[in-house]
């Protein structure tokens, strides 16, 4: 008899459990679903050892947990503390996209070019399912986005992590190497947001002891990241937001002045910038969020600029371009 | 168009399938074709889901599967004219909503694109973020994007785009040397916080991709353009490989290794760390199309780049960076 038992795909198992949950009112409990529940119900022994199967069920809510499809328990009201008795259902209203919800074609064609714009890596799983989920409703886009390759690099190692940790608002642990510091120091913070500000990624995290906010630029977590499962209250929304607001602010109260040579590479890209002015000595004032990376990238206009204040930014480029000389010497 | 890929997980399929079943309920009668091209599908993959989804349904009252409880075709429609028509729906009502990632990975997308020319209604942005926001079944993730900086030239080569007209501008390249092109302007490019035209260098008679920011003075001609986007594939990396690319061997600390992506490094060797230095090192070998560039990219490393051969390019960032420790004395 077990040989002839057909193999079900994992997709049809899936969408045949969404199918049932969706379908009842009062929930299903384990046993019924693994019982009847087509992909289940082949594999399920009667009165028997069904741990391999309860396995697979755990692994499947799971699952459709990632895609977004919110699959809820409610516990028996004689009978609280009885897992076996817990009842599982997906509640029409939160599964279901509102009517009211609905996109014309021009914005189905801005939606189509922000999901494009995540084509490289972690979030191009996440931005390839919600186009699916807006063609579904069958409105065509305006046109082919065809025009425009915009894209957001994620080549921090650690956003995937971060990003995994922050949807299920846990601590997490790294190593974060601070510049001028010789060597990394251990973290565990709640994450509160991950942005990206002047191209960069940056995770915005609260200290639990202290409560304090701190900004972490992914690019200096030299080490793995560690997903804990000490859990913490979601943020209210708006922390991306409220983290450019306060790098933004450091920003604008970081002044440097260079001088730039007319024409050169340097001032084709700093004279365009956000906030630089041209003073009427023909120097140039920039604002900046963090020195390093400044320093950074004004020694590499080598003797395109000069960097005439504040002396710490003077000193850091002196010191990056004399240890390229050396290097190379 | 570069998306969507082949699903690969059994959850990605699910997704389709929940998809698509709201796209057929939608439509009396349609095509594979149709369906195909619209969801960006192969149409095999289309056929292969709806077979799938004619046959799959709830256990129903007698938990055994009876034919209500399935979803059904018209299967004549189907096997002989390549039609589908759903005759009998189960479960599915309407299309389902975004997870908290799908709706964060799409608001930051817009965000993001929110100075593109056809974004410039800032209302219509804020509406179409707060109904993916309603449009989710979790508060979507905390991930922010600042908007990334655009200029009047964008405008101007989106519309020479559109209109397939020739450009003309003067271009500021890496040498140092400005020169005037004429280009067809083929598509625009955006990594992070940078935008590139990439086109068709008349001058060159070559594929070239060009800073928005090294541009100046553009100007659209009247002249069509000679070579469109599919006659020239255009690749996701900006700078494409050449014959006369020059081969580098550098050093580099293994944690800035992400940093190179663009140079497709090559692994020679796993190098000791150097003492008093944190992480360890590698050789790799990248292609530069010139010195120049590479000068420039060493030298905003702060010591994690150097340069071992050939000499002629070790020699080349020790006279850039030697000339601008010079201006310092």
């Amino acid at each position: 008899m077990a040989a002839t038992v057909q193999k079900i795909p994992a997709e049809e198992r899936l969408f045949s459990l969404v199918l049932a949950l969706l379908a009842t009112d009062g929930g299903l409990t384990k046993g019924e679903i693994l019982s009847t529940v087509q992909g289940y119900r082949q594999r399920h022994k009667i009165g028997g050892d069904n741990a391999t199967l309860e396995r697979q069920f755990e692994r499947d809510k799971d699952d459709l947990r990632e895609l977004g499809i919110p699959l809820e328990t409610i516990a028996s009201p004689g009978d609280p503390g009885n897992n076996q008795n817990l009842r599982y259902l997906i509640p029409r209203g939160s599964y279901e996209l509102p009517a009211d919800i609905r996109f014309t074609p021009e914005e189905t064609t801005l939606l189509g070019l922000a999901a494009l714009v995540w084509r490289e890596g972690s979030l191009s799983a996440d931005a390839r399912r919600a186009l699916l989920k807006l063609r579904s409703l069958g409105i065509a886009a305006t046109e082919p986005v065809l025009g425009y390759a915009p894209r957001l690099s994620l080549r921090d190692a650690a956003f995937t992590p971060l990003n995994a940790a922050l949807e299920k608002h846990v601590l997490v642990g790294f190593e974060y190497l601070k510049p001028g510091e010789s060597a990394a120091r251990a973290r565990l913070v709640a994450p509160l947001a991950l942005f990206q500000h002047q191209g960069r990624w940056h995770l915005f995290a609260e200290e639990p002891d202290s409560k304090l906010t701190k900004t972490f630029l992914l690019r200096r977590i030299v080490s793995a990241v560690t997903i804990t499962s000490t859990t913490f209250p979601a943020p209210p929304p708006g922390q991306g937001e409220r983290a450019i607001a306060e790098l933004d602010a450091v920003w604008n109260a970081n002044l440097a002045t260079v001088e730039v040579e007319a024409g050169s590479d340097a001032a084709a890209r700093l004279l365009t910038r956000r906030g630089s002015i041209l003073t009427a000595s023909g120097a140039l004032d920039l604002h900046y969020a963090d020195a390093n990376i400044l320093a950074d990238e004004l020694a590499g206009f080598g003797p395109e600029v000069v960097v005439i204040s504040p002396p710490a930014l003077r000193d850091a480029v002196i010191a990056r371009l004399k240890r390229a000389s050396a290097d190379h010497g | 168009m570069a998306e969507p890929q082949a699903p690969k997980l059994a959850g990605d399929k699910v997704a389709f399938l929940l998809s698509l079943v709201p796209y057929l309920m939608d439509r009396d009668r349609v095509t594979v074709a149709e369906a195909a091209a619209h969801f960006g599908v192969p149409q095999e993959r289309l056929r292969e889901a709806v077979r799938l989804i004619s046959v799959s349904g709830i256990p129903g009252e007698t938990a055994t599967y009876q034919h209500g409880d399935l979803f059904d075709i018209a299967w004549d429609d189907f096997e002989e004219h390549d039609e589908i028509v759903l005759t009998h729906n189960v479960a599915i009502d309407e299309s389902p909503r975004f997870s908290g990632r799908e709706a964060a990975a799409l608001i930051a997308g817009l965000n993001y694109l929110a100075a593109l020319p056809e974004h410039s209604d800032s209302a219509a942005g804020s509406t179409l973020m707060s109904k993916l926001a309603r449009g989710a079944s979790a508060s979507p993730t905390q991930l922010a994007v600042e908007v990334s900086q655009t200029n009047a030239t964008l405008a101007l080569i989106r519309e020479s785009v559109a209109a397939g007209v020739q450009l003309e501008f003067d271009y500021l390249n890496a040498r140092g040397g400005r020169e005037t092109r004429r280009v067809d302007p083929l598509r625009i490019d955006a990594v992070d916080a940078d935008w590139y035209l990439r086109g068709w260098c008349h001058s060159r008679e070559a594929k070239r991709t060009f800073r928005l920011d090294h541009i100046s003075n553009a100007t659209a001609t009247t002249d069509a353009i000679t070579r469109r986007a599919d006659d020239v594939s255009l690749s996701d990396r900006l700078f494409e490989a050449s014959s006369n690319d020059l081969v580098v061997t550098i050093d580099v600390a293994s944690a800035a290794m992400s940093l190179l992506t663009e140079y497709e490094p090559e692994r020679v060797a796993a190098l000791a760390s150097e003492p008093g230095e944190p992480g360890s090192r590698v050789r790799v070998m990248i292609r530069v199309s010139h010195y120049h560039g590479l000068k420039r990219l060493v030298t905003s490393m702060n010591g994690a780049v150097t340069v071992v051969s050939p000499a002629l390019a070790r020699q080349t960032v020790k006279d850039w960076a030697d000339a601008a420790v010079s201006r310092y004395s």
